[in-house]
């Protein structure tokens, strides 16, 4: 039987008590040295799709076995939450195969995809997380949500309400959050798509904002939010809160462990298996619905690093593999609007995780730093997305075509401010809500481009 | 028997090993023997916590190894510390742009791998660092920085709702009247240059290794202006 929220919480009480230290070190980094090293875990930065299934497979088994030894620590209480043999495996049995987002017209069905799945990933449009001025905060969600291509939205977090700035943990997170909710309805309702699925409730980092908008007037029972999982493996008691009124509520609660590539589990082997744990404990602590695949660079931040997409890669043919559930993987470029390499590192990074087995989210331009994101990133994201399924691109095509792109974008990683692009007022007309000429004309050379390097299916 | 420089290369190795027990024991091996306690801090402990923090900016290292090193590291001062001190006690020669560095992730914010790194690339630089954790209230972090006489508090956050309380934390000093007795560096994914001057920070830094070099310019700012006091 599923563990109850419940169950979590004693056990949370109850478990072996471990200094925080400790548990970094000698539970994570250690036990994932050792286990990177038993399965004989290495990757090539050459290779960042592989197309090797025992090496996916050692990397799940990799990841398992960290799960059932290590278990999850509770930071609010420094003990760990330990898992009987054979929950674990029942809890990814559970994981929903399919899950519907949004109502009526504007439903979508969210599946389990495969590895070189030809059904097309689902498009999940926005910058989650990015901080964003309130007067840029509805353009920015319409900008995403006018897209036809786009099939479930997101957004930033609004940074200040009516001019008052947003401390997390302040009663005004309240405030934030029901602002977001009702900029969020609203933009659906201009683009004529009111029953579109959200994921949001992200302008308050506390649990506060979950629970100041679980009502059918803003973040509706049809709708997701995020569960963040802390680093390494770790959770606490409000983030649990988040989950149980969730449940409560009958919501879908995603799953987002951001695991540090180059953190605690070291380089990307490593990080992978972290990352399957993670979802697999996910699973039970949080009884996630679906999970947000959002590896993080070290340094560089950005999703559409080598070693993060490796990652995300690895991690979701794992899953595809081993134990099928709905993986929607975030994109984070290192560079902003009205910059070419935002263009190619979208591209990169929606090539490796369509043919991995994922689905879109994104994007979060200008690492999600910066409001400096707009929908026509999201859009392109789309349309490669829906081309590497229409044409069955294979993994290895898929990798060559990255490494392609790779040449057109790192050098934006040994740039010491980044690549940041612009604002998204100063890339969109803001009275029509549509991107400026070159904006759009940057768009069309690289999607000519694109098609040019073997993206035939691209419109 | 080993002369000065083997032993030296010895302590240099166990920091980049990250090997705790093999540090103390370098060390001690080291000053029973006879070398001087001042090369066995800069020539090999100081050294070594260098190439580490190399390693981990070109990628060679991760985080793990970063912290193995701090531990070492932190291992190894204890036991050579009080030797350099007896011995040098009031030689300036030996100060160094050192110090007492409280630093912790500011209340409602509980990211800690950022202000993890740094607080390691400081011990493996030589501070003597207090890690207050994560989500600490900013009363206890000055506190604890009147406690443990700190140089330099440093305030971490990777979340824009929780910078406003490194804002908090300055202005409490200021109220408290103890502003002038602590220099503070801020940081985390968010925080600029700007933001640092605009809530009245000494410093921030992009990275670890500049929070290193910023910490070791706070440090002699201080001693210069103390000294000019």
């Amino acid at each position: 039987m599923l563990l109850s929220y419940h169950d979590i919480m004693d056990r949370a009480l109850s478990g072996p008590y471990l200094n925080e230290e400790e548990w970094d070190l000698q539970k994570i980094a250690m036990t994932t040295a050792r286990l990177v090293e038993k399965y004989k875990l290495t990757w090539d930065p050459g290779v960042i799709v592989p197309d090797d299934p025992g090496l996916v497979d050692a990397v799940f088994e990799a990841g398992l076995e960290l799960a059932k030894e290590v278990g999850v620590y509770s930071r609010s209480t420094e003990r760990i939450v330990e898992f009987e043999p054979g929950e674990l495996e029942e809890g990814m049995r559970l994981m929903p195969q399919t899950l519907v987002m949004g109502e009526g017209k504007d439903a979508r069905t969210l599946y389990a995809r495969k590895i070189m799945d030809d059904r097309l990933p689902l498009v999940w449009a926005g910058s989650p997380g990015t901080p964003f001025p309130e007067e840029l905060f509805l353009p920015s969600v319409l900008s995403w949500a006018q897209e036809p291509i786009v099939d479930m939205v997101t957004c930033g977090t609004l940074m200040h309400v009516d001019g008052r700035e947003i401390r997390t943990a302040d009663p005004i997170e309240i405030i934030a959050t029901r602002r977001e909710l009702q900029y969020m309805r609203q933009a659906l309702r201009r683009v004529g798509r009111p029953g579109m699925g959200m994921l949001a409730a992200q302008s308050s980092v506390s649990e506060l904002g979950d629970l100041a908008v679980a009502h059918p007037d803003y973040l509706r029972p049809c709708d997701s939010h995020l569960v963040p999982m802390l680093n390494e493996l770790k959770l606490d008691h409000r983030n649990i809160a988040r989950a149980v009124n969730s449940i409560e509520y009958g919501m879908r609660n995603a799953s987002l462990p951001c695991v540090i590539v180059g953190g605690l589990g070291g380089d990307a082997p490593g990080s992978a298996v972290v990352n399957v744990a993670s979802f697999i404990v996910s699973s039970l602590a949080f009884l996630a619905d679906y999970h947000l695949c959002h590896p993080i660079h070290v340094r560089h931040i950005a999703t559409s690093t080598r070693s993060v997409m490796w990652v995300e890669s690895v991690v979701e043919q794992a899953f595809a593999r081993n134990a099928p559930c709905i993986i929607v993987s975030d994109i984070y470029p290192k560079s902003g609007a009205l910059t070419r390499e935002l263009l190619y590192e979208t591209a990169a990074n929606a090539i490796a995780i369509t043919v991995s087995g994922g689905h879109l989210e994104g994007c979060g331009s200008a690492d999600g730093n910066l409001p400096n994101a707009t929908g026509l990133e999201a859009r392109l994201m789309g349309e490669v997305g829906h081309a590497v399924a229409r044409q069955g691109m294979t993994l290895q095509e898929a990798n060559a075509l990255i490494l392609k792109l790779l040449e057109k974008y790192e050098h934006v990683f040994d740039l010491p401010e980044g690549n940041p692009g612009v604002r998204f007022d100063q890339a969109y007309d803001m009275k029509t809500l549509r991107p400026i000429p070159e904006w759009r004309q940057m768009y069309e050379e690289v999607k000519a481009e694109l098609k040019e390097m073997g993206l035939e299916a691209l419109g | 028997m080993a002369n000065e420089q083997e032993h030296l290369e010895r302590i240099k190795q166990t920091i980049i090993d990250g090997d705790n027990q093999a540090s103390v024991d370098a060390v001690k091996e080291a000053l029973a023997a006879g070398v001087d306690p001042l090369p066995i801090l800069n020539e090999g402990l100081m050294v070594g916590a260098d190439i580490v923090g190399k390693k981990f900016e070109s990628g060679e290292y991760f985080l793990p190894q970063l912290m193995l090193a701090g531990r070492a590291l932190k291992a190894a001062m204890s036991v050579v510390e009080p030797v350099l001190k007896e011995k040098y006690v009031g030689d300036e020669a030996v100060e160094r742009d050192t110090g007492i560095v409280v630093i912790a992730t500011v209340q409602t914010d509980i990211h800690d791998i950022g202000k993890n790194i740094v607080a390691s690339m400081l011990t493996a630089s030589g501070f003597e660092v207090h890690d207050l954790g994560v989500d600490v209230p900013i009363k206890d972090i000055i506190a604890r920085a009147r406690d443990v006489k700190a140089n330099i508090i440093g305030c971490s956050a990777l979340l824009t709702t929780s910078m406003p309380f490194m804002r908090d934390l300055i202005n409490l000093l200021e109220a408290m009247g103890e502003r002038e007795h602590f220099k503070v560096m801020v940081g985390g994914a968010s925080v600029t240059p700007e933001f640092a001057e605009r809530i009245g920070a000494d410093g921030t830094a992009p990275n670890a290794i500049q929070a290193v070099k910023l910490a070791k310019r706070l440090i002699r700012e201080q001693r210069e202006a103390q000294g000019a006091g």
